[in-house]
């Protein structure tokens, strides 16, 4: 009980934070009300006007009169038409609009959380909230309750009309009604459960299909042809069974609905034919009557499954709310203070960090300079922290001890934007957008025109191969950039970093995947890049290193060795001696 | 229409089940028209007694149960109860036959589809994608399914029901029928039509929709560059514009769905009218009664619905045909590789397949104009450890694929024991063969199933085995399952390294002639790698062995090494000739060295 209770609080509250978005729209929901009120009314009215046209004037032979009445019915038609077809598409299109504003402040919110979010949730499980999530609160957020509201009316206004022509004849008429009910939660009871059924044995048979496509190769190598095949009956029995007895619930609710709706009517017959003899009521009454019992089954099939549809969407928006309460952990500050004259010197102060309250101590103690203009590179092992202080410095994390300062500045007291500004990454999975060379490089920031992009280029050797493509610097390009090399990509990568004219370069291993042929290319491009600028370089490749002003030797989380490249080869026993040894060899090799 | 008499012989398994369905439906509306009809009587005979100046009894319950109105209305009641009765156990019939045996054609069409996608080559695979070929073994059956299902029945349904309400029309009244008829067939072309823009907008909106989530699935994974650039709100312009779109798309389709059921309402409503109004008319000049007028609204109420349902079928039937054509385009493609009918007779496949052979064999991928593969030849005797390096594109997958004939070659031959390959048995053939392909597939399934993929009555020592000697056992003892661990959306991810391992034990429990590792050990370390190795040189002595790799630890112990460019071979010997001569070999060696060892710091 208690549970129902809090349960039920949940859902109030929900619906609270969903109603926020349809709120700039509450007049038309007013509006729609009003217009499903009306036309509720007119589609309710007309067996009653049809008891009139009979008893009325076709029994008094009265040609005009019924005249009148069917122009009244025809008004009616007219008139709930107009209204239901306004009242379908206004309710769609506030439904449409709050969708849209609550789409946006979800992608929005997703956008501006950390990056560990990232890391922990799979892409997918962010997509489907911005997504298919909200599209399962189309119903509830457009027709939904104003066609509630509207099902209950239509019971309403046909219970009224029949108790104002004979009571007794809609209390015979209504008898039929728990019957209608038991049937309607027995079967969505019973459907609900062999929909689950189904849903289950759709995704099995699916992902079954999907796999066997993929891995077809691995099944003929194998010669396991049969064996999967029959695996597949299997399957595909369980997915037919599923079914079939989904179609015998079905099979046995509507006729079963049908049979009652008949069996109202019959109701109707017997008895009114009964007191029509005793005088009371009339044939009119009758002909209402049965166009009733009909009309009346509509809405409460209707309601049953709004229900149903409510149920679901309130589900979706428990999942799309508790996205939308994660605390963005990384906050701008009150009062960003501003760098008058960057230059880019980086201070990182006895930093620590680790990624969760209980988690493993990433970064211990770590402390260096790098002063504007000079070049500082990062060696170490995968886990070692290097990525970690690159990611600390562009503030996607914050420390918890220790501080970082860009220009003698706290990066806690700089604006995000304004910090972020300063530097310009380049990542070893190249990340490319679908879109032109163009939008690739700029961004969608138009502050950098065509002619800046084709300058850069110009510098890293890009312009070459750009030109070459259909279409140059429109070239559009496919799914992460598909149909180019890896060094091409890589390129594009570093035009863009050039573009947005940095204080600060970041190269985050952005060497390493790219092959020997445009080795050479991407090496000069980094070099040309780093001319002038403070660089901060994670990589592999020895010569970018060796020309570093400083050495970071890091081993789990510690600054073991740092210094020159001539410093470092001379320490007895050195991380690096060892890296430099190595290198050494296979320069012997290659002589 | 031959692809309808094709479709229709899937059902020819369930004849007498479409034709009990057939008759149960007629049946049922057989028995529906009876209900209108049985009001009006009632009615009718209510009047007469009326009219006969009836002075029965003076209380309701009397009149109902006791006197001779009392009979007629019961005997009435009664007929409908059963006309009803009778109605509803005939639907429930029809369900259970017609729409059942529509889910037992869609079973038998899908195993057959699938059956087909075990025979078709790599061939088929490389031209089609992956996506094309899932919609058809899908979403297309769905389709189909319509088609024996509510097409079906929907038609026989308005078929046997308009004959049987019209004829009761005529009987009643020719003139009330042609009237009440007029709007009818508005109804069904409304359908229809309508039917058919929602269906077209729906693949619109579902267009948009996926890019919307394209969108969405880039900014989230490229989320550091992103906030690196402070391109966040760039991005949220974007998405905002596609949102935009959508909602501007899916309000196109409200639109007419806002139509849909008030026009559909509307158009019915007017068949009453005209019935009310004209049967009215015809009551004033006394020939007809109002219990005629009672039976016609139910009579058109009754036709509405097929009608309407008659434009949807209509719109159902052409996508269901259109899928149609997709599958049988699969169900008629060559199978192509296959054992030929006449296989020359094998012995024990393990003692005499060993030596391979390529004789000029050039090969290209089916809708390419460039061999990837251009007149090579080169031997491999029994019990040979060689290798195949080369830069990404070079042809070698393209190679070894043409061993276990993925795809044959399209000029030359490949030999092994000096038979073409094309005149053995395709199965023997492949269970001679271990391979352990570039992209390592494992399956949905358990770990312990994935290795013993291969063979049949594989017992637990068998696997652990294989598993042991791919260095893979210890990874998957750690798992709580262990080798009842669940792989894949239902289980667990195994890191590319697991994976290839547990491809190679795959391999090895077959305890094959010939073992083709295609880049197999390129996610595994290289002291793990060195176990493997290890453990292949001592368990698979006098095997052949063909391994591709890029890392010269793994290949420079091979008897022969072959370079491969651009499709040809350009250098072959062992690790030390190939040094020797300077050229590609050496190249790819020296950057590797480096390479390796830094990443070892």
């Amino acid at each position: 009980m208690g549970k129902k209770e809090t349960k039920k609080a949940v859902d109030r509250k929900l619906i609270r934070r969903l109603y926020f978005y349809i709120r700039p729209y509450r007049w038309f929901v007013v509006l729609a009300i009003g217009l499903t009120l009306t036309a509720a009314f007119l589609g309710t009215v007309r067996p009653k006007l049809t008891q009139i046209a009979v008893d009325d004037y076709i029994a008094f032979n009265d040609l005009d009169g019924l005249l009148k009445i069917i122009g009244l019915l025809f008004l009616a038609q007219i008139g709930e038409f107009v209204l239901q077809v306004i009242n379908t598409y206004i309710t769609r299109w506030f439904g449409q609009g709050s969708l849209f504003s609550l789409r946006n402040a979800v992608f929005k919110k997703i956008q501006n959380l950390n990056i560990q979010f990232f890391d922990k949730n799979p892409i997918g499980k962010l997509i489907t909230r911005t997504t298919s999530d909200i599209e399962a609160l189309s119903e509830l957020l457009s027709d939904g309750v104003v066609a509630i509201i509207g099902d209950c009316f239509r019971i309403i206004f046909i219970l009224y009309f029949m108790f104002s022509m004979s009571w007794e004849l809609t209390l015979v008429t209504i008898a039929i009604l728990p019957a209608l009910f038991y049937a309607t939660f027995w079967f969505k009871g019973k459907v609900r459960i062999s929909f689950l059924e189904v849903r289950d044995q759709i995704a099995r048979l699916n992902s079954f299909v999907q796999e066997h496509i993929n891995g077809m190769d691995i099944v003929q190598l194998f010669n396991r042809e049969k064996k999967q095949q029959d695996k597949f009956k299997n399957i595909n029995a369980a997915h037919r069974k599923a079914h079939i007895e989904t179609i015998f619930y079905f099979s046995i609710f509507w006729p079963l609905v049908e049979m009652m709706a008949s069996f109202a009517m019959a109701l109707v017959v017997w008895y009114g034919g009964g007191r029509a003899l005793m005088g009371g009521v009339t044939f009119g009454v009758l002909l209402a009557f049965i166009q009733y019992a009909r009309q009346f089954f509509m809405p409460i099939r209707g309601l049953s499954e709004k229900f149903n549809t409510l149920q679901s969407a309130l589900a979706s928006s428990e999942r799309i709310f508790n996205v939308m309460d994660i605390e963005t952990e990384v906050q701008e500050p009150d009062e960003p203070k501003t760098i008058v004259d960057p230059k880019g010197e980086i201070t990182f102060e006895d930093v620590w960090f680790k990624y969760n309250e209980d988690g493993e101590q990433i970064l211990k103690d770590v402390s260096f300079t790098a002063k504007a203009g000079e070049t500082i590179a990062i060696v170490g092992a995968t886990g070692a922290g290097k990525t970690t202080i690159i990611n600390l410095l562009l503030r996607f994390y914050d420390i918890q001890k220790g501080s970082i300062k860009l220009d003698g500045v706290d990066i806690r007291d700089l604006s995000l934007n304004e910090l972020r500004s300063n530097f310009g990454l380049v990542l070893q999975d190249n990340a490319l957008f679908s879109g032109t060379i163009l939008e690739n490089i700029t961004l969608g920031n138009p502050d950098i025109s065509r002619e800046e992009v084709i300058e850069a280029a110009h510098k890293v050797e890009a312009h070459r191969f750009i030109e070459k493509l259909k279409g140059t610097y429109d070239y559009k390009l496919r799914e992460r950039g598909a149909s180019l090399s890896m060094g091409q990509k890589q390129l594009i990568c570093f035009v863009r970093a050039l573009v947005y004219n940095p204080q600060i370069l970041i190269l985050d291993e952005a060497t390493s995947s790219v092959d020997s042929e445009t080795e050479a290319l991407v090496t000069a491009a980094s070099d040309k890049m780093m001319k002038g600028r403070t660089s901060i370089v994670v990589a592999h490749r020895l010569s970018t290193i060796q020309g570093a002003d400083r050495i970071l030797v890091m081993h789990k989380g510690v600054i073991r060795e740092s210094g020159s490249h001539q410093e470092l080869i001379l320490q007895e026993n050195g991380l690096y001696k060892k890296l430099y040894e190595l290198q050494y060899k296979d320069q012997l090799v290659e002589g | 229409m031959g692809a309808l008499k094709r479709l229709n012989s899937y059902l020819s398994k369930y004849k007498w089940a479409v034709v009990l369905g057939t008759l149960f439906l007629t049946g049922a509306n057989f028995f529906l028209v009876w209900i209108p009809g049985l009001i009006r009587k009632t009615m009718d005979e209510v009047e007469a007694l009326k009219n006969a100046d009836y002075d029965g009894a003076d209380t309701l319950f009397s009149t109902l149960f006791s006197t001779e109105a009392g009979i007629i209305l019961a005997e009435n009641a009664g007929y409908l109860i059963g006309a009803v009765a009778l109605y509803g156990i005939l639907l429930f019939a029809t369900r259970q036959t017609l729409i059942v045996s529509s889910r037992k054609v869609e079973f038998d069409m899908r195993n057959e589809i699938l059956e087909k996608l075990m025979k078709l080559p790599q061939r088929f695979y490389a031209k089609y994608s992956s996506g094309e070929i899932y919609v058809r073994a899908t979403e297309d059956v769905n389709k189909v399914r319509e088609y024996y299902g509510p097409v079906i029945m929907y038609s026989i349904n308005t078929i046997t029901r308009a004959g049987f309400v019209i004829t009761m029309m005529y009987v009643v009244s020719k003139d009330l029928m042609i009237w009440a008829l007029i709007p009818l067939p508005f109804i069904s072309v409304f359908a229809y039509w309508i039917t058919g823009y929602i269906h077209k907008h729906s693949i619109i909106i579902q267009e948009q929709y996926s890019e919307l989530a394209g969108q969405a699935k880039e900014t989230f994974s490229s989320i550091r560059l992103i906030k690196a650039y402070n391109r966040l709100d760039n991005e949220q312009k974007k998405f905002e514009k596609m949102s935009e779109q959508y909602r501007k798309k899916k309000l196109r389709l409200d639109m007419i769905e806002s139509l849909f059921h008030p026009a559909l309402n509307f158009l019915i409503g007017i068949s009453l009218l005209i019935v009310i109004w004209k049967g009215g008319e015809m009551i004033i000049q006394g020939s007809l009664t109002v219990g005629n007028i009672a039976e016609f609204l139910i009579y058109v109420a009754y036709l509405t619905w097929p009608v309407a349902a008659l434009g949807y079928t209509t719109n159902r039937f052409q996508k269901s045909l259109a899928s149609w054509n997709r599958i049988e385009e699969v169900l008629d493609q060559p199978i192509e590789i296959e054992s030929l009918t006449t296989v020359q007779e094998q012995k024990d496949p393990k003692s005499t397949f060993g030596s391979i052979e390529f004789k000029n064999v050039s090969f290209k991928y089916p809708d390419t104009t460039e061999n990837v593969i251009k007149n090579v030849s080169f031997k491999i005797e029994k019990g040979q450890n060689i290798a195949i390096v080369g830069r990404t594109g070079s042809g070698k997958t393209s190679l070894v694929q043409l061993i276990p004939r993925l795809f044959d070659p399209n000029e030359g031959e490949v030999l092994i024991d000096g038979q073409n390959i094309k005149s053995l048995d395709l199965e023997q053939l492949r269970s001679a063969i271990g391979f352990v392909p570039q992209d390592t597939f494992l399956f949905s399934d358990t770990i312990g199933d994935n290795i013993s993929f291969g063979i049949e009555g594989a017992t637990t020592e068998m696997i652990e085995q294989a598993a042991e000697k791919a260095q893979v056992k210890e990874n998957i003892l750690d798992f709580e399952k262990k080798f009842e661990t669940m792989l894949g959306e239902r289980g667990i991810t195994l890191s590319g390294g697991q994976k290839q391992r547990t491809a190679i034990a795959r391999a090895l429990i077959k305890d094959p002639n010939i073992l083709i590792f295609d880049d197999s050990l390129s996610a595994v370390d290289t002291k793990t790698e060195e176990a493997i190795l290890k453990h292949l040189r001592q368990e698979l002595s006098g095997r052949t062995t063909i391994m591709i790799s890029h890392r010269i630890s793994t290949i420079k112990d091979a008897d022969v090494i072959y370079y491969l460019k651009d499709g040809e071979i350009v250098e072959s010997g062992n690790h030390q000739e190939l040094l020797a001569l300077e050229g590609h070999y050496t190249n790819m060696y020296n950057k590797q060295i480096l390479e390796q060892e830094l990443a070892e710091i």
